[in-house]
């Protein structure tokens, strides 16, 4: 019992002298940060090896035991928990934490690319923040986002949380190509979002033109509720109900007003509309 | 006399010992036992090191945006994935598993690594206890995630075969996460003090 006891205290004895040892013989910084140098202390002597193990990269350096081991700020580009391992003799090994460097490198998320006018927080921006070797900065900075278009300019800062700042914004009244800007420091990084015109509004037709092969109807200027003309290529739907049945003509918007032939009728009520929006109705053959 | 006394001696020898006391019955088994769990306990540790890491997702704290439970799901999917992967790639230097799940930075970074390792004969064994992940932020048009993770991990080194370095530790790590074709993948994967 009594030498059990003893092999016991034995090894506890040879495990607190080797872990004591191990601190003893690699010193690593307690602060170090991305792309600056970094000092390494090693004791002993003769010759060795010393292997930095990091997120992204492994290091190694033929060094001599006892004397300081200079890394340069270029070789030590990830943040993160390293690993510090000296080989000669038995290897003895320390963890260490290098932190990012200040933000330069900005990852901008403008969403949607293209929105209607005037609706309230539809747009949004989400900036990451990074270093110059693509850390991740997690300490709070400051990010400017700016949505600018036809000459109105709209501006907030929002502070970084964990790495991330976000911001959401109403598109603008007036249609056009918006500049969605976000600036942490120097760095600046640009989005356009398309800013296009709403629904149509007081959607409003009228017969063009009227003879026995058929009626010809044709919108005013087809605009939406802020004056923006609605984009050539949208969709208009007029439809004509008489005694013989439905007609309906889908017409393509061509410089801001779309135009149908409908089946000549002595009596039809005429309606049209486009998208969830509808216009006038006409009656034709017993008068408007 | 003398030759009696001889034979005196070699029945007192011969004479069958006692029973075994109690007390070093029970310390032969427990040696024999220490013995047989010292050698399983590495065996089993490679065995589980090839299965999925427990990891627990709370997404209460995600923000500005509401994590739908399918979301949910499919990032604890992923998630746990991509720690399976990372310890694949990492412990037999093979760039696959990343690719399956990491892009951008954290792919960038992670190919850097296993191609230093092989480079330089070493390879990581990750013994994975366990993740406690909070979900942190939800972008609003739902393309990317972050996650605060707070891994058990027992990291060795191996030089061939040789253990070079050995530690247990708790990590805590940023993760963003973004949307690709079919899951999410791994796109910053930053450890922290």
């Amino acid at each position: 019992m009594r030498k059990l006891f003893f092999i016991a205290l034995m090894i506890a004895a040879c495990c607190f002298a080797e872990n004591r040892a191990n601190g003893a013989e690699l010193r690593v910084p307690d602060h170090a940060v991305a792309g600056q140098a970094l000092s390494i202390a090693t004791s002993g002597s003769g010759e060795g090896t010393l292997l930095l193990i990091g997120p992204g990269e492994v290091i190694k350096h033929k060094i001599r035991l006892g004397e300081n081991v200079e890394i340069k700020g270029e070789e030590l580009k990830h943040a993160g928990r390293w690993i510090a391992i000296v080989r000669g003799g038995s290897p003895q090994s320390q963890v260490f934490w290098v932190e990012p460097g200040d933000p330069d490198n900005l990852s901008f998320l403008a969403r949607p690319s293209r929105v209607p006018v005037a609706h309230p927080g539809v747009i949004s921006g989400v900036a990451f923040t990074f270093d110059k070797y693509q850390n991740l900065v997690t300490q709070p900075t400051d990010v400017t986002f700016t949505l600018s278009v036809g000459g109105t300019t709209a501006s907030q800062k929002v502070t970084t949380k964990n790495g991330i700042a976000w911001v959401r914004s109403s598109s603008a009244k007036k249609a056009g190509a918006a500049q969605f800007v976000a600036k942490v420091g120097d760095v600046t990084v640009a989005r356009v979002v398309q800013q296009v015109a709403s629904d149509p509004c007081n959607l409003r037709m009228h017969i063009a033109g009227e003879n026995k092969d058929g009626i010809k109807v044709q919108t005013d200027a087809i605009r939406d509720c802020t004056g923006n003309p609605v984009p050539d290529g949208t969709i208009v739907t007029f439809i004509e109900t008489d005694n013989t049945g439905r007609s309906v003509v889908d017409a393509r918007i061509k410089k801001g007003i779309a135009t149908a032939e409908l089946p000549a009728s002595q009596k039809a009520h005429i309606s049209v509309a486009s998208g969830v929006v509808l216009g006038n109705e006409l009656n034709v053959g017993g008068g408007e | 006399m003398n030759f009696h006394s001889r034979q005196s001696h070699r029945d007192s020898a011969m004479r069958p010992a006692g029973p075994p006391s109690r007390l070093a019955r029970v310390l032969v088994f427990s040696v024999g036992l220490a013995l047989i769990l010292s050698g399983a306990m590495p065996l089993a540790r490679r065995i589980f090191a090839d299965t999925n890491p427990s990891v627990h997702l709370t997404v209460a704290n995600a923000a500005p945006r509401e994590i739908e439970g399918s979301t949910q799901q499919s990032v604890l999917r992923d998630y746990t994935a991509a720690w399976k992967g990372l310890s694949t790639a990492l412990a037999h230097n093979t760039l696959a598993p990343l690719d399956e799940n990491f892009t951008g930075f954290a792919l960038d970074k992670l190919t850097e690594r296993v191609k230093d390792q092989q480079q330089n004969g070493l390879t990581t064994r990750i013994i994975d206890h366990g993740h406690k992940v909070d979900a942190v932020f939800y972008s609003p048009d739902g393309s990317a995630i972050e996650l605060k993770d707070t891994a058990s991990l027992e990291t060795q080194v191996l030089d061939g075969g040789n253990v070079i370095h050995s530690d247990q530790a708790q990590v805590h790590y940023y993760v963003i996460l973004t949307g690709a074709a079919d899951r999410w993948k791994v796109r910053v994967l930053e450890s922290a003090k």
